[in-house]
């Protein structure tokens, strides 16, 4: 079974065939999460119900930072005025664009994010 | 009065150019306004290192001399006294420069620490890289990009080199490939180990060659075309770079930020680590001597933009 999204990071147009064992758990629980990529390589998660139908589409690291079941980061004081908005909304809701992803990167190399 | 009739004509093709960007700015009265809110942070930071006694007289580091020459050049600094002149704008600047000026705020708190210390001291290395990546992915700086590929045509030259890539500019010229409806083929070109990492997996998405330093861009040219776009205040040595890209290259886009009419925005490319100041003469001189023709020349200062062949 394929299914059709956007790209929640990118806006991209997503089809991807869903994996046999997520619409299983789909059909015997009536929901289920599967992983997904876009065109572009973002990851996305999405969550099924019970007839397979995407219920919603999340990037992953948006769907992973504020539940704490993945990496939970935090930007920190050192992180300069000047930046620190874009840091947050970058942590909040995961990067949007590729710039966003690299600047995550070097910003926790900077000791401006911290992740658990 | 004269001086800005001047400027205008030393810089119209700028706005040929820049077409799509001067859109988003609002046109001439939104670059005005962003002129003149960064004469005013030139001012203010002029202050503020004076205060710290870091101005007039011998400005003890690189900073300050720079600030020191820059806010001489906009008539904000007065050379005798060492008075300050302070105007705060009207006009509000275009939204696109939002993360520009909050970016001038920053380097207005850290004035007086860095017109009397090194860069290095105030913004270490790892810090520094990271506050070059936010910068140079600003909306505006991503907007000035975009339209200048656009606007010169490069995409419609063929295969196309960039040279000193860094992460931002091969996501760029793809912006502007689509914005011409051009086929895209490029190779971002870099010397940094960590940038190439970086470049290799935007290379999987976006479709580019990722070449580490020159020699294996002399062997994957020759290209119909190169950019070098803010390279050479980076570069050690600039005239090499200009010749190298003559080897490879059979045109070249070159755009560069220079000292005449250079604001505070000057400043923040010193901070963030670049090698040199350089004049727009200086700029066209080296090219001419790496052997590049120039064919037209769209600006002068502050930013340098032409094509040569």
């Amino acid at each position: 079974m394929e299914a059709a999204l956007t790209c929640p990071a990118c806006g991209s147009p997503v089809r991807a065939a869903l994996p046999a064992e997520a619409l299983e758990e789909a059909r015997r629980r009536g929901v289920a999460r599967a992983v997904v990529a876009c065109p572009r390589g973002h990851a996305i998660v999405v969550t099924l119900d019970a007839s397979g139908a995407v219920r919603s589409a999340v990037a992953a690291a948006a769907a992973l930072a504020p539940s704490g079941r993945g990496r939970e980061c935090e930007v920190t004081p050192r992180a300069p005025e000047w930046v620190r908005q874009r840091l947050q909304a970058i942590v909040e809701r995961g990067p949007a664009t590729d710039a966003d992803e690299l600047l995550l990167e070097r910003a926790r190399e900077a000791g401006w994010v911290v992740c658990a | 009065m004269l001086g800005r009739i001047r400027q205008l004509l030393d810089n119209r093709g700028y706005f040929k150019i820049m077409r799509d960007f001067m859109r988003a700015v609002g046109g001439l009265s939104g670059l005005a306004a962003w002129v003149a809110w960064e004469r005013y942070y030139l001012a203010l930071m002029a202050r503020a290192a004076a205060e710290c006694g870091a101005l007039c007289g011998s400005p003890p580091t690189d900073f300050a001399y720079l600030l020191q020459c820059i806010a001489e050049r906009h008539g904000v600094l007065d050379p005798e006294s060492c008075r300050v002149r302070i105007k705060r704008p009207r006009a509000r600047y275009p939204t696109i420069f939002k993360d520009y000026f909050a970016t001038l705020e920053w380097l207005l708190s850290r004035a007086c620490e860095l017109a009397t210390r090194p860069p290095r001291e105030v913004l270490p290395e790892e810090e520094a890289r990271a506050a070059y990546h936010a910068f140079l992915s600003q909306e505006w700086y991503c907007a000035v990009r975009r339209s200048m590929y656009a606007g010169a045509g490069v995409p419609l030259w063929g295969r196309v080199l960039l040279i000193g890539a860094g992460t931002a500019e091969p996501v760029d010229y793809w912006h502007a490939c689509r914005r011409l409806g051009a086929e895209c083929r490029y190779a971002a070109m870099e010397v940094d180990e960590r940038a190439l990492e970086d470049l290799r997996r935007l290379a999987a998405r976006y479709g580019f060659e990722v070449l580490h330093g020159w020699e294996e861009a002399e062997r994957a040219g020759p290209f119909d075309g190169a950019i070098a776009q803010n390279v050479l205040h980076w570069a050690t040595d600039p005239l090499d770079v200009l010749m190298r890209a003559r080897r490879v290259a059979r045109r070249l886009l070159l755009s560069q930020i220079v000292i005449e009419g250079a604001g505070a925005g000057f400043l923040v490319a010193y901070v963030l680590g670049a090698r040199r100041s350089v004049s727009w003469r200086e700029v066209e001189s080296l090219a001419r001597q790496a052997g590049w023709r120039l064919k037209r020349r769209y600006a002068k200062y502050p930013n340098y933009v032409a094509v040569f062949e």
